[in-house]
């Protein structure tokens, strides 16, 4: 923009340019992510096939606790940063760091059972399951949080955010468990080991990326 | 006098709409209530750069009002993120200035420019930060003097004013 000696010169010039504007509204960023994370699943889906075991009854506990977690942790981050996006004093809720701390009970979960050996009493897993040590599926799940990510970023810059730094933590979040999400419906290996670590793996990571990645691509 | 808040929106939503006298109209108060909101905030030589600079991201970024909030807060969000990006860019010269170890050759403007940005925020870090701040920004010892006067050795002076202008950059910055 060119620089004015003066400020009325600006306002004449700025008023002269205007053109009608859509309106920036939140509904059409949910929108974007949520159609992001169905592109990622579908992806997911034609990559790995789905796994049927979600519907005839093979899933374990362990299955939905974790991707239902995922699931609000997801949708709780988005609508912290979609709102965010929207400039605005005052304080915030804190639903975002409530359902991320809520989700960082499955590692320990996971972690404690797989410590849990009893002698004569079968846990169903350790750390001599492989299924533990499949990393294949974080990296899958990253991959996926990838897209969402995009959506979010685009988001981001079409609104103005405020916070950089909170703007990119929840991107983070709601990528990392979002793709994990849209990854793990075609994921097979439902015992809490994997579940509760492999796949909770790619929140912490793309919190962390996203941290550092994001804030110089949504500055304005 | 400045426009209340149900003109702003009224203006704002005629903007929105593409209403070029509207925004003639509401760039000019927008304009006024900056100036009054930066008075208390950066030296008063400022003011008029800071403001344009405000009025320009206002216009890029009026798609981001939604007409069922309130308009002064949402313009208050846009004025303290455009003047935390001022602080930072202030902080940052004055951190290289520091590293350059020429700190005892701040122009004036500079000395009032940080009284001015971090009298409000010094009870809020700890002592010995605030103590070599106020002596080699405020004052204008050199780190040396800054550094005998406070039995500090030179490398922790430096090290303390840096950390203590981060520390009052992010505290500013998570101000609600």
């Amino acid at each position: 923009m060119e620089k004015y000696s003066n400020r009325a010169d600006l306002i004449a010039a700025l008023s002269d340019d205007l053109t009608p504007v859509a309106r920036v509204k939140p509904r059409d960023g949910m929108l974007l992510i949520v159609f992001a994370t169905l592109a990622a699943a579908l992806a997911s889906i034609a990559i790995f096939e789905f796994w049927p075991g979600m519907l005839n009854g093979e899933a374990s506990a362990f299955f939905w606790i974790t991707n239902g977690l995922l699931a609000v942790l997801g949708s709780a981050s988005m609508v912290g940063l979609v709102g965010g996006a929207l400039p605005r004093v005052g304080t915030r809720g804190n639903a975002p760091f409530w359902s991320a701390a809520m989700l960082a009970v499955m590692p320990i979960a996971a972690l404690i059972t797989l410590l849990s050996v009893e002698a004569g009493h079968d846990h169903a897993t350790s750390f001599a399951d492989p299924a533990v040590s499949y990393w294949e599926c974080a990296a899958y799940g990253l991959c996926a949080s990838v897209l969402v990510g995009l959506a979010a970023i685009v988001w981001l810059r079409r609104g103005a955010p405020v916070s950089i730094e909170r703007s990119a933590w929840l991107t983070g979040l709601s990528a990392g468990a979002f793709g994990s999400l849209a990854y793990g419906i075609t994921c097979p290996l439902d015992g809490v080991g994997h579940v509760g670590i492999v796949h909770v793996a790619p929140v912490l990571i793309s919190a962390l990326v996203a941290r550092i990645v994001v804030p110089p691509l949504i500055r304005w | 006098m400045i426009a209340d808040e149900p003109t702003f929106s009224r203006l704002m939503v005629a903007a929105q709409d593409g209403d070029k006298a509207a925004a003639n109209v509401l760039l000019t108060e927008v304009g006024v209530w900056l100036e009054r909101y930066f008075r208390r905030r950066v030296p008063p030589h400022q003011i008029d750069d800071l403001v344009q600079e405000v009025l320009i991201a206002f216009y890029t970024k009026r798609a981001t009002w939604d007409p069922a909030r309130a308009f002064l807060p949402w313009l208050s969000a846009i004025a303290r993120y455009r003047w935390v990006d001022h602080l930072r860019k202030v902080y940052k010269h004055d951190a290289k200035e520091l590293m350059e170890d020429d700190a005892v050759d701040d122009s004036e403007e500079d000395v009032v420019l940080a009284r001015i940005s971090l009298d409000r925020l010094f009870v809020q870090i700890p002592e010995k930060q605030a103590e070599v701040i106020e002596m080699v920004k405020i004052g204008g010892l050199s780190i040396r003097e800054a550094a005998e006067k406070t039995g500090q050795s030179e490398s922790l002076v430096k090290v303390n004013i840096h950390r203590g202008l981060k520390k009052l950059a992010t505290l500013v910055e998570e101000a609600e």
